[in-house]
């Protein structure tokens, strides 16, 4: 029993210690040239531009299913539903807008990643860029992670403004408000800080994706059975630090209210 | 645009017929037991640990997201109840769920999916038995067992994680905490969450075995298989959780006037 | 024993086999050879039923079998066994479950005996004391072995080689290609081997069939193959002499 637990907190540093080195190294090629702006162009079209459509479909069924929910809660607490834009709202934009498209973006973007990577390593693809004198993370990881940093803040405005719009349209249909009196409900509650602290979240979690899923890619092993592996790995490990990172910032956000 | 919408009719399409094959199977050949039982026990103990931490955490952020604002009303003192009643109604769910199509959907179809490019599944069928019957049959049903399991796990998880908050976060003792629980979670909040989390297991297993089952083109087509599915998975679990809500508010106010 | 009847498959719009004929006799030895995507395993798969033709008819011990369902192909397997490009082993299983997973299907056997044929057929490829290993901790070569063994464990009349020896060292190679000419003349079967190994096939083979975008370019036995004047076929010969 000791054994198994101790070797899994040794396997943990090393994963740990591991994911550190990328990042660190990948911030570094990300703030010193050069700047590989094509490469960011295109990975920002996959990351952003080809996971809107998904991300603003989710966001709207979340939506509708926190107008219900809220609705219910109110009606049991406050005995009526007067509160129920406010509420909404800020659940909204305080955790589901975020939380829910960066979960979308780890399963499309991040698995993406880990299995065009892993399979690049696989066929020694990334062996050859080594050969040819080109660092593997400059090229592979810095364009991914700049555009994931860059989508995920994109992405987060995005999906909050659907979602908020789509509560309002389910609010008047089933509950009765009228679009000026569900702005002015939410009004007395959201501030502008709240669509900040927003988008710091989604730019968070977009960092987040491409250090798991790359590294992850980087270490599979040869084989359809590790291209599955790496990618399932990369999207639970990044699925469970963004629960975690969201738990941290909204901890340290509650202290600027 | 047409061309995406038509392949996701087509992937529902397909995927309700494999669905339907299974289950036609499963009726007309009892399914091993043992191979079950094995089959759940392993799913579920391979991600316990990882869905009891992410449910902790989500009641732990639902705790500090709803003490900011109740506070602003004084009633701190619903906060258990509140906090409570939302995780298992709605976010635990829904999270967790998401949670688990990456870690048992997507290991499913990986696994699966490298027994398709390795022709393990085609070598069952040269060895005059059907992979259906050897291999889905039993992963299909463990599945649903085990992510149900699991949710419900996630969702006692979340209650932990909540009432830890509340004490450390809000200053609220336990027992002020739990005794509004009773108050706002009533039988009806619990059953809609395992309703749902029987649902979301439902949609999280047929959409692995079948993606998995179809997977073709070596270890690239493996990763493809396992990014479809959980993105399927989770577009999947956005809609049924959108019906499962309505269908019980339906129901809710036929039955209980609430 | 196989009959091949002007057979087209297409894959979406994409014609891969374009009218195929031949006949194999019984206890023959046929290599399909070709260059790679030509459908030499496509053609292959027909056979067993993993695959179903477009058109055409196939005829299995004079059965017409081409338009069959899954469950009517069942006792067909039976009667042919196939031999996977990869070594197509079940992971989560052992050796000797492996081997004797289509006994138990196919038969009604008792543990002794089903023990006793799992040692017959490995000692038949030439391994022994490995049945409670897995699959990962035997040699590549050893797993396509195996993966022989398991495929003969059955008792099929006819067996099918999908290049058994792609991927494999020289030295396995010779191993495994004299493992085929042992089989098929210890259990008197029929082989289909689907190669690009010319020089093996020269050896070994009773009737060749050359294969080039879909369509048999040329047949005939090894003797005939090396007079022939078919340009594929020349350069195949090439090939050949040069490493002799």
């Amino acid at each position: 029993m000791l054994e198994v637990l101790g070797s899994k907190v040794l396997h943990f540093n090393l994963h740990f210690i591991g994911v550190l080195q990328l990042f660190s190294q990948t911030i570094i090629g990300a703030v010193t040239p050069p700047f590989r702006i094509k490469d960011i162009i295109k990975q920002l079209n996959f990351v952003a531009v080809e996971s809107a459509p998904i991300v603003v479909f989710c966001v709207s069924f979340a939506a509708v299913v926190t107008i219900i929910e809220s609705s219910f809660h109110m009606k049991i607490v406050v005995q009526n539903d007067a509160l129920v834009p406010g509420f909404a709202a800020l659940l909204i934009l305080r955790e589901l807008g975020a939380v829910v498209s960066a979960l979308l973006v780890t399963s499309r973007v991040g698995a993406g990643f880990a299995a065009e990577v892993g399979s690049m390593q696989i066929t020694e693809q990334v062996d050859a860029l080594k050969m040819l004198g080109i660092d593997p993370i400059r090229f592979i990881v810095v364009p991914r992670f700049v555009a994931c940093v860059l989508g995920g803040f994109l992405l987060s405005i995005i999906a909050n403004v659907v979602c908020i719009l789509c509560a309002m349209l389910v609010s008047q249909l089933s509950l009765g408000y009228t679009y000026g009196s569900f702005i002015m409900g939410m009004k007395g509650f959201v501030k502008f800080q709240d669509l900040v602290f927003a988008s710091i979240k989604g730019a968070s979690f977009g960092a987040v994706i491409p250090i798991f899923s790359c590294y992850y890619g980087f270490k599979c092993k040869a084989g359809a059975e590790g291209v599955g592996l790496a990618t399932t790995n990369s999207v639970v490990t990044t699925s469970v630090a963004i629960i975690v990172i969201d738990f941290i910032l909204s901890y340290f956000f509650s202290y600027f209210y | 645009m047409f061309n995406t919408i038509g392949n996701a009719v087509f992937f529902i399409g397909d995927c309700t017929l494999f669905v339907g094959e299974v289950i036609r199977l499963g009726i007309k050949e009892k399914p091993s037991l043992h191979e079950i039982a094995e089959q759940t026990w392993r799913v579920s103990m391979q991600s316990l640990s990882t869905t009891a931490l992410a449910g902790f955490f989500v009641g732990a952020i639902m705790t500090v997201q709803f003490t900011m604002q109740i506070q602003q009303f004084g009633a701190l003192g619903y906060l258990g109840g509140l906090s409570t009643s939302g995780t298992i109604r709605e976010i635990g769910p829904l999270l967790i769920a998401f949670m688990l199509s990456g870690k048992v959907g997507a290991f499913t179809s990986a696994e699966l999916g490298t027994m398709k490019v390795t022709e393990q599944l085609d070598a069952i069928r040269c060895l005059g038995s059907s992979p259906i019957r050897e291999i889905i049959l039993p992963r299909y049903i463990a599945i649903i067992l085990s992510s149900f399991f699991l949710l419900a796990i996630g969702l006692l998880m979340s209650i932990g994680g909540g009432l830890l908050l509340g004490m450390f976060f809000s200053g609220i003792n336990h027992e002020e905490y739990l005794r509004h629980i009773p108050t706002i979670v009533a039988w009806p909040s619990i059953l809609i969450g395992l309703f749902k989390c029987l649902v979301f297991s439902i949609i999280l297993a047929s959409i692995c075995t079948y993606r998995g089952y179809t997977t073709t083109g070596g270890a690239k087509g493996v990763g493809l298989a396992v990014v479809n599915t959980a993105v399927a998975t989770m577009i999947g679990i956005v809609i049924a959780d959108w019906l499962t809500s309505y269908i019980c508010e339906a129901l809710q106010s036929y039955f209980l006037g609430v | 024993m196989i009959k091949f009847e002007n057979l087209v498959k297409k894959f979406g719009d994409r014609t891969i086999l374009k009218g195929i004929s031949f006949e194999v006799e019984k206890g023959d030895i046929l290599f399909i050879l070709g260059t790679s995507g030509t459908g030499k395993s496509v053609l292959l798969k027909n056979i067993v039923g993993l695959l179903t033709p477009t058109s055409g008819n196939i005829w299995i011990d004079g059965e017409e079998v081409s338009q069959y369902t899954e469950e009517q192909y069942l006792p067909i397997r039976k009667k042919c066994g196939m031999v996977f490009q990869h070594p197509a082993l079940f992971d989560s299983l052992s050796i000797f479950e492996n081997v004797a997973f289509g006994l138990r299907r196919h038969y009604k056997l008792n543990e002794d005996e089903i023990t006793k044929r799992v040692k017959e057929c490995l000692s038949l490829v030439n391994l022994n004391d490995i049945e409670s290993k897995l699959p990962q901790e035997i040699s590549y070569g050893m797993q396509k072995r195996v993966s022989l063994a398991r495929t003969v464990a059955v008792g099929p009349q006819v067996l099918l080689f999908d290049e058994p020896t792609t991927g494999l060292d020289p030295v396995t190679t010779n191993v495994v290609n004299h493992l085929i000419l042992d089989l098929s003349r210890k259990l008197n079967t029929t082989s289909v081997v689907v190669s690009h190994d010319m020089h093996c096939a020269l050896e070994i083979a009773d009737k060749i069939l050359v294969l080039d975008k879909g369509q048999i370019v040329e047949q005939g036995t090894p003797e005939e193959i090396r007079n022939s004047q078919v340009e594929l076929v020349v350069g195949f010969m090439q090939e050949v002499e040069n490493h002799v």
